[in-house]
């Protein structure tokens, strides 16, 4: 019987202009699952992800992580759960002028004190442990290039070490593969696959492509105007399913 | 009747009440009598009044008027395909309104083609222009120490300002104060503060550090650094207020705090940019510091408007080349260093 590491009750989030993205939401995730959410832009995928490490406060209900609601949280107490869940971005958002080595030392900012910080330093195993995590992503004879001298796929790699560092429980991927192109997609879900086989970390993946999907997801949740319209396995989602999720609202929106 | 139609009959009032006011005043020819004065401004209310009349009429009638086209969206409709801009009532009006005050603005200024071409003062400018085209070279090294003092006046205006202004960019940077209402308060407070210091100029900001510490290179230097503060700090906190958001995102989500936060995303995003306008500003205060000697503040203005007391067109020529090639370099070392660090 697998463990639940995050469970997820009516969860709903309304911006302060009156949308609301994610509707009364509700779903378990195991421990070590690679749990995809598929969906159209607009459809809550992102703000589903950000309320769970709470770069988003919810509006109503609650999410359990490892049996603690983190909805009702003091500032502090979000940010050592933070400390153990990562995220990984669509547009990378390294710090661009910093070396390689600088962004992934970033991901230990949560356990090292505000006053070293800002001096830039940061203790010698973290520097062994950042050396370890670009070897892991294979990239790392890249450690002293700035940031902003690599590619997309190099970046998105800088990204997942930078996540790796903070040893997270849960690693958050906000489609991750969006802004780069195909080959370079199958690497970057390739190590995502990795950090959740090997390691043993929990994904949650926002992804566009089904394709992508089908291969690496163990469990597909779809989302449609904030609410769960499939969950289950992968391999169930056929093309009646596919136009439910997509087909839909296409003519929906050519109506308005 | 909500805010908009509120403004757009307030302006067509005015607009409307000014072209009657001077059709009266053009077409009566009136003598210029002191006691005159309250009479137009009587006269002016009241045409504002029978504007605001026609302004309300217009609206009614559903015709589109100029305060129409600046504060209420126009209706668009579909049906009907849109008049050219100049054939439209507003369109009308707006180029009847530019009309008739150029030919207003005309008469203010005292135009007066003939004083361009009179023997007199063709003369006069003659003997200047002759006086500024054969520099006399003799005062080049009073001139160029004046000039080097200048020069720093402009640096230690700008150096004692950056450390005021990065401070205070933080505090009237919206995405940073905007969260609380005490933070916005004061926000709005600072901006609306530096907004009315920098909206005086450094030549009024001479006259008055010159009457408090005295004429000098110091009365200069405080004036050009209290405007640069204010200008600096808008410039700034434009730069805070428009970084990326996706990296603070990143780092906030490694579970750092606001201060490691600022640390790591905002400010390797901005420091560029900050060097970028501190050596901008660098370069106006330069230029500045070459006029603010005319009221007091010394440096190479000050022997400028000396030299120029006296009629002394040979030495004011002198001192113009030197201004112009200290404008030149530093304006050329400042594009080249901006471009560099690009």
């Amino acid at each position: 019987m697998p463990e639940t590491i995050l469970s997820i009750r009516n969860l709903t989030k309304t911006y302060d202009n009156g949308i609301t993205a994610v509707d009364g939401v509700s779903f378990d995730v195991d421990r070590g699952e690679f749990l995809a959410i598929i969906g159209l832009s607009g459809s809550g995928k992102s703000t589903l992800l950000r309320c769970i490490n709470r770069l988003h406060k919810p509006t109503a209900g609650s999410i359990e992580f490892d049996g603690v609601d983190v909805v009702g949280l003091a500032p502090s107490e979000v940010r050592s759960l933070r400390t153990q869940i990562a995220m990984i971005f669509q547009h990378f958002n390294l710090i661009e002028r910093h070396t390689v080595m600088s962004n992934v030392l970033m991901g230990r900012l949560g356990h090292t004190s505000t006053l070293a910080s800002l001096f830039n330093k940061f203790a010698a195993h973290d520097r062994q442990q950042a050396m370890d995590c670009l070897e892991l992503v294979g990239i790392a004879d890249k450690a002293h290039v700035r940031a902003d001298q690599l590619s997309g796929g190099q970046k998105q790699r800088v990204a997942i070490a930078r996540a790796l560092m903070q040893q997270p429980r849960v690693l958050l991927a906000d489609e991750p593969v969006a802004s780069l192109d195909p080959a370079t997609c199958h690497s970057v879900m390739e190590y995502l696959r990795k950090v959740n086989r090997e390691m043993g970390i929990t994904v949650l993946c926002n992804l566009h492509f089904l394709s992508l999907v089908r291969q690496y997801a163990d469990k597909v949740i779809a989302m449609k105007s904030g609410e769960i319209v499939y969950y289950g396995p992968p391999d169930a989602i056929d093309d009646d399913w596919f136009a439910r999720i997509y087909g839909e609202q296409a003519r929906q929106v050519e109506v308005q | 009747m909500n805010r908009n139609a509120g403004k757009r009959i307030f302006f067509d009032a005015i607009v409307f009440g000014y072209l009657l006011v001077t059709a009266i005043i053009v077409c009566s020819r009136a003598a210029e009598p002191e006691s005159l004065v309250y009479l137009r401004a009587g006269l002016f209310v009241l045409c504002c009044v029978a504007g605001a009349i026609a302004a309300m009429i217009l609206r009614a009638r559903g015709i589109q008027t100029v305060g129409g086209v600046l504060f209420e969206r126009p209706q668009i409709s579909d049906s009907t395909v849109p008049a050219t801009w100049y054939k439209t009532f507003w369109g009308g009006s707006l180029i009847f309104l530019f009309l008739v005050t150029f030919v207003i603005g005309w008469a203010v200024t005292d135009m007066d083609l003939y004083e361009l071409v009179d023997e007199h003062g063709l003369k006069g400018a003659g003997r200047l222009f002759a006086g500024l085209a054969s520099p006399q070279f003799d005062i080049l090294p009073t001139t160029i120490l004046a000039a080097i003092e200048t020069v720093f006046i402009a640096f230690m205006a700008t150096v004692i300002a950056v450390p005021v202004a990065f401070f205070l960019s933080f505090l009237c940077a919206k995405n940073i104060m905007g969260g609380s209402t005490p933070g916005f308060v004061s926000y709005g407070t600072l901006r609306t503060v530096l907004n009315v210091i920098r909206s005086v100029e450094a030549l009024i900001w001479a006259i008055i550090a010159s009457v408090w510490v005295g004429i000098g290179p110091f009365a200069g230097m405080l004036a050009l650094m209290i405007h640069s503060v204010a200008a600096l700090a808008k410039q700034y906190s434009e730069l805070v207020e428009c970084v990326d958001e996706g990296p603070i995102e990143a780092i906030q989500a490694t579970g750092a705090t606001a201060v490691q936060t600022v640390r790591f995303a905002v400010i390797p995003q901005i420091v560029l940019p900050y060097i970028s306008f501190t050596i901008y500003r660098w370069d106006i205060n330069v230029r500045m510091a070459t006029i603010i000697g005319l009221v007091g503040g010394g440096g190479i203005g000050e022997i400028l408007i000396q030299y120029k007391g006296q009629a002394m067109w040979h030495e004011v020529g002198c001192i113009i080349v030197v201004i112009a090639v200290v404008v030149w370099l530093m304006d050329t070392a400042s594009a080249y260093i901006r471009e560099a660090i690009k």
